[in-house]
């Protein structure tokens, strides 16, 4: 066993999970073929299962790997993999197969098979407690110090390498400066952090992957000759629990209502709009989208961009200008600080999540006004995120809400990870401290995490959202959303909300029946007439299970981490868990080691910049589709990585692995502070 | 001399026996004196780290601006009084009664969008001459079912951003696709044509970095130059002479001041967003090498539009598309798809991967909408007879409208973005076109807006304009006023009506709807005199 800590460990040449990648073959036609096939699988697998109690010595999970003969319909599940059949990674079929009474609709592969009614929770803020205020631990002093020496080691190194580099081999150095009259498009200094402490790195970050992005995903392998400076990909593809992507409700899938849905569309509506909103490229999807999504939030009207990230840096400049004042939190995503940049206003920042420093800061600015001329501010907007993505806390809303009253600011809430995967009703961060969304004056949100498509939403009073249909930029500039990405984002979004088989009687305002039904399902017509969704979809069963679910596994991997002693950031019911592990060189080891498990886990390690610089993390992303055996798997692999890197440095009680395993449920409903 | 030295030995002891007055100084001391004889280099090192340690605490902290000469101390009674007493103005500004008919009147169309789509309200099938469609891809039932056959394997939403799970195969092969057919080194891939420029330019170009730009440009490019806060020079509109002009002023400039050498940049557009003119590529190349300058050329409109098989001005002008630093381009417009991309030698377009910020920080493109833009690209390629028919339509409407001497059409006589302006009746000689450039002294490089600018009346050609849309549109023909910002933009754009020419139209259609766009603005400008 090559030492986890080379740069590149050849993994085991033997190992059987590597996959030879074949042409995806005989794909199923429909979803009905598709599910027939799941129903055959299902039933092979119990006739298996059977004979295996006739055997007694071979456990469930081995049945399926005695099997030999290759059924026609598992490899419709396979998706063109050549496999031999076993399944010790439980990735593509579940370790134990379905009773005769079950019936699952989904590939194991894309949304794991979990029939456990206990193995739920509902996401929501306790009624009356305040919302806690989260103590980030601090690590020993020996991890900061090692940690900071880590950090010097590699910028000396790197220096140094870059000293005697530009004097052996200035040809290597000629593009970093300037040469012939040309400055350099990157100078070595701008990017010597890149060059000397991110290459290191490299092989734990952008992945080539292919396939869903649901509980599983397929990653392509790498392999580097020259110290990551070049990654190419050996051709062989592995596939992985995926604990990275921001599908928190599954709903990336090639399979199901959703994807039938987005089908069907393509036919009826084809790939694109051909132009900007405001320029004859609006649909009557993006109608019919926008009143749902307001629907959805709570709000009185919507408007949809083509983009997250844009939603933010071209609608923010619709709201504030010259002579107003953005209060923004210090962790803020990239998208708002670019949106409030463009719009002139003055920013100030505060500390993340720090209600005292906010209202300091509010007497500051409010009682100096604006710089040197001490002119009130016109108007003061403070920007949250509902749910960090790095940090997985929560914005303290209520407290915040409190603060408006008396400050009179106005609130932008972005929800690009906190909707749908928050509160009882999957509504967002509102919806999880059971606060009345139209206190909040802009909720903006994304929908390519919860919803497994793309672009976001601003939703608000009908007034000013019709004022960032004509003053935002993306309205006359940019090209409006996909019809396909709509239905994605129609067909997810009914299916959480459930629909109301009765049409509602004051069809014609449509304004005051969404109002009046929040957080209620979507009138049917308000969807398009050709969507069909299947049953479980249309009565919101499955969304349910969905929000429960996902709620379960967030607060289960969470506090089982906790009490395994690692130290982990954030609100125990976010779907983001980040998983410190300060000292820099542990990240990459970390990563590799998920990788070569027997069930390779793919995970995502951050680090400064995108955090600060001590802080270097591991962020696990739940997602509904994993499956309490999944989180098993990620708690034992932590477990053992985390004595073998020194990891667990939290305070607080501690439980061995088996006994948080057995007694997930009730972790799960501990009272725990 | 002596009295200073004195003074600083003085000042030396009294610091030594405060220091060692202190608690727990001497054990310090001791142990950095027993650590320095046994290894030199340790002291170095923890010194370092001392320094490390403090400026990154330092860093850590938020600036508190309570210190600045501007700063009024207020008792706490004082402050909330001032808390009471401050009254927001509200969060928007209702709109004017125009934008809101403007809004309402918005055509919505029915089902899929192309050539002969269906309108809601009405139910009217029309002629759609409003959308970019250009190459006709919109519709195609090959493309379809690639793309139905890759949900199936790829669901919709990528669900991450590229550096965490989210390059698809199908990216990497769109990005390799687009680089082969422009032949440039690599490509990258962004998620919104809009938000490509924008974020490419502050990638590359910093504060006190150098950007020679049209005055011209389209938003997005005005943005970007916006969020660089780099130094930026003006160039009169497609005027190469001027460009030479700003850039022998600047080398000048340089000169005279000995500032160091940053990094420089010319942006421009292929065809122009704003009024379809087209850049003379050959001579921007010849000045970009001339003065050291790089070149973003924003090819949003001219990829898939013009050259033989639609790589755009450097395949019209033959000109190796590696020769322009960036090359940027949609995936949206004329591929029908979604996204933006940025062409360029792999060095460029690696920085990007990891300086681009609405690359690193945006989900990546549906894997759907990739493979649909690969195929777009393999049709385009064996297909030239998609673009000689764009090409044939352009003319056919050109020579139709050319002949209308109401009008003012300023864009290229090969774009199928044709921006149809009002002529005012007697100021025909201020036309960009029409003053020639060396007749009057040059624009100011520093102001975005030129020396002789264009008067017009805003209002009054919109509504004109609008009336001709609606005119046309009880005709069967959807056409549009190209849409601005109005007080957004650098400079504002005189009102226009911007068509769309698509492929996918036959030569006798054009014909009819450029007809029939001719006597409507005849009719409707005619009332105006
Ligand atoms: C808070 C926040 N806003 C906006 C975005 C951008 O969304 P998208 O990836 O859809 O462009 C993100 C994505 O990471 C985000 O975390």
């Amino acid at each position: 066993m090559p030492s986890p800590i080379a740069i590149n460990p050849v993994s085991p040449s033997q190992s059987i999970f590597k996959k030879t990648s074949k042409s995806p073959s005989n794909l199923p036609a429909s979803a009905a073929s598709y599910l027939s096939a799941v129903s055959q699988a299902d039933a092979h697998a119990r006739a298996r299962s059977l004979a295996n109690v006739v055997t007694p010595t071979s456990t469930p999970a081995l049945s399926m790997s005695s099997s030999v003969t290759v059924l026609s319909e598992d490899s419709i599940l396979r998706e063109g993999e050549v496999k031999m059949y076993d399944n010790d990674d439980g990735l593509s079929y579940p370790r134990v197969p379905p009773t005769s009474e079950q019936s699952f609709t989904t590939a194991h592969s894309e949304f794991g098979h979990c029939a456990n009614e206990e193995y739920r929770f509902t996401s929501q803020h306790p009624v009356g407690k305040p919302a806690p205020h989260q103590e980030e631990q601090d690590p020993p002093y020996y991890i900061l110090l090692s940690t900071y020496i880590s950090f010097m080691i590699l910028i000396c190194l790197g220096h140094l390498r870059d000293f005697i580099g530009k004097r052996l081999k200035p040809s290597a150095y000629t593009h970093l400066q300037p040469h012939d009259g040309w400055a350099p498009l990157n100078s070595d200094f701008d990017s010597f952090y890149i060059r000397r402490l991110k290459v290191r790195l490299d092989d734990c970050f952008s992945f080539p992957v292919t396939g869903v992005p649901g509980r599983t995903i397929i990653c392509y392998d790498r392999d580097t000759h020259d110290y990551n400076v070049t990654l190419h990909t050996t051709g062989r593809r592995t596939r992985g629990l995926n604990i990275s992507s921001y599908n928190y409700l599954g709903f990336a899938q090639a399979r199901g209502g959703c994807a039938d849905a987005v089908v069907e569309s393509i036919s009826r509506y084809g790939l694109s709009s051909c132009g900007a909103r405001l320029e004859a490229g609006s649909l009557d999807l993006h109608q019919t989208a926008e009143r749902l999504v307001a629907q959805f939030v709570g709000q009185e009207d919507s408007v949809i961009s083509s983009m997250g990230f844009a939603t933010n840096s071209t609608i923010i400049p619709a709201l504030v200008g010259k002579g107003c004042l953005v209060i923004s939190d210090e962790f803020n995503h990239a998208s708002i600080r670019f949106g409030v940049r463009l719009s002139g206003a003055s920013v100030r920042t505060f500390k993340h999540n720090n209600v005292k420093s906010l209202e300091d800061l509010l007497r500051e600015v409010i009682s100096q006004g604006q710089p040197k001329t001490h002119r009130p501010w016109k108007k003061i907007l403070v920007i949250v995120e509902g749910l960090y993505s790095m940090e997985g806390s929560m914005v303290n809303l209520p407290k915040v809400l409190e603060l408006k009253e008396k400050y009179k600011f106005y609130l932008f809430v972005d929800e690009a990870h906190s909707i749908g995967a928050l509160g009882p009703h999957g509504r967002g961060v509102t919806d999880y401290f059971g606060v009345n969304p139209l206190s909040v004056d802009v909720l903006m949100g994304t929908f390519t995490k919860s919803f497994g498509a793309a672009g976001g939403y601003v939703a608000g009073k009908k007034s000013l959202i019709d004022l960032i249909r004509v003053k935002g930029h993306s309205g006359p500039y940019a090209e409006a959303m996909p019809p396909p990405v709509l239905t994605q984002v129609i067909a997810s979004m009914a299916s959480i909300m459930g629909v109301a088989s009765e049409p509602l009687k004051t069809a014609n305002d449509v304004t005051s029946t969404a109002l009046a039904s929040y957080p209620g399902p979507a009138p049917v017509h308000m969807l398009p007439s050709w969507l069909d969704l299947p049953p479980l979809l249309k009565d919101g069963s499955e969304g349910q299970v969905r929000l429960r679910r996902l709620a379960f596994n967030s607060r289960y991997l969470s506090r089982g981490l906790k009490k395994l002693g690692f130290i982990t950031y954030g609100s125990d019911d976010s779907p983001i868990v980040p998983l410190m592990l300060f000292n820099p060189g542990k990240m990459c080891v970390f990563s590799r080691m998920m990788r070569q498990r027997a069930t390779p886990i793919f995970i995502v390690v951050v680090a400064y910049p995108a955090t600060p610089l001590v802080t270097s993390r591991v962020r696990f992303c739940l997602s509904a589709a994993h499956t309490k055996d999944d989180i098993d798997l990620i708690l034992t692999a932590c477990d053992e990585i985390g004595d073998w890197l020194d990891l667990k440095q939290g305070s607080g009680e501690r439980w061995p692995l088996q006994q948080i395993m057995d007694r997930a449920v009730e972790l799960v409903h501990m009272d725990m502070d | 001399m002596n009295a200073t030295l004195e003074y600083l030995s003085y000042s030396l002891e009294t610091l030594e026996t405060g220091f060692y007055k202190l608690p727990g100084s001497q054990v310090l001391a001791r142990y950095v004196k027993s650590s320095h004889q046994n290894d030199p280099g340790r002291t170095v090192l923890e010194v370092i780290l001392l320094i490390f340690v403090i400026r990154t605490l330092l860093q850590s902290r938020t600036r508190a601006d309570n210190s600045g000469k501007h700063f009024i101390q207020f008792s706490e009674k004082e402050i909330d009084e001032l808390v009471d007493e401050w009254t927001p103005e509200p969060l928007e500004q209702p709109l004017t009664e125009r934008e809101s008919l403007d809004l309402a009147s918005l055509p919505i169309i029915s089902g899929a969008t192309g050539p002969k789509p269906k309108l809601v309200g009405s139910g009217k099938t029309v002629m759609n001459f409003a959308s970019f469609n250009f190459t006709g891809l919109s519709g195609n039932e090959h493309i379809h079912q690639k793309a139905t056959a890759a949900l199936r394997k790829y669901g919709l939403g990528s669900c991450g951003p590229t550096g965490f799970y989210g390059t698809i195969d199908v990216h990497t092969d769109l990005e390799r696709n687009i680089a082969d057919f422009l032949g440039t080194e690599d490509s990258i891939l962004y998620s919104q044509a809009f938000s490509t420029v924008s974020s490419v330019i502050p990638a590359f170009s910093k504060r006190g970095d150098i950007i020679v730009a049209d005055r011209s440009v389209n938003f997005a490019i005005q943005k970007g130059l916006q969020i660089s806060r780099s130094t930026i020079r003006w160039f009169d509109h497609n005027d190469m002479k001027s460009l030479e002009e700003v850039l022998e002023g600047i080398n000048k400039e340089i000169r005279k001041r000995r500032s160091p050498l940053t990094r420089r940049f010319i942006i421009t557009e292929g065809i122009f967003e704003r009024d379809g003119s087209m850049a003379d590529l050959p001579k921007l190349i010849e000045l970009k090498y001339k003065y050291k300058y790089r070149l973003i050329l924003d090819e949003t409109f001219s990829f898939g539009t013009v050259g033989r098989t639609g790589r755009g001005l450097t395949e019209l002008y033959n000109v190796p598309a590696s020769e322009i630093d960036m090359l940027i381009g949609s995936v949206a417009t004329s591929l029908c798809s979604a996204g933006g991309f940025c062409a360029g030698s792999s060095a460029v377009v690696k920085h990007q991967r990891i300086n681009g910020t609405a690359f690193v920080f945006s989900a990546s493109m549906p894997a759907i909408l990739s493979i649909a833009a690969s195929e777009g690209i393999a049709i385009l390629r064996d297909s030239p007879s998609i673009l000689s028919t764009l090409q044939e339509n352009v003319r056919t409407f050109r020579s139709i409208l050319d002949k209308l001497d109401c009008i003012t059409i300023p864009s290229h006589h090969a774009s199928p973005l044709i921006h149809i302006q009002v002529r005012s009746a007697s100021a025909s000689s201020l036309l960009p076109t029409a003053v020639p450039p060396s007749a009057s002294k040059p624009s100011n490089p520093t102001s975005a807006l030129p020396r002789n600018l264009q008067v017009f009346d805003i209002e009054a050609e919109e509504r004109l304009l609008q009336e001709v849309v609606d005119d046309v549109l009880a005709q069967g023909i959807l056409i549009t006023r190209a849409k601005r910002l109005r007080g957004q933009e650098i400079s504002e754009v005189r009102p226009s009506i911007r068509l769309a020419i698509s492929s996918a139209f036959t030569k006798k259609e054009c014909e009819k709807t450029a007809t029939v766009i001719k006597t409507s603005l005849a009719k409707v400008l005619s009332k105006r005199r």
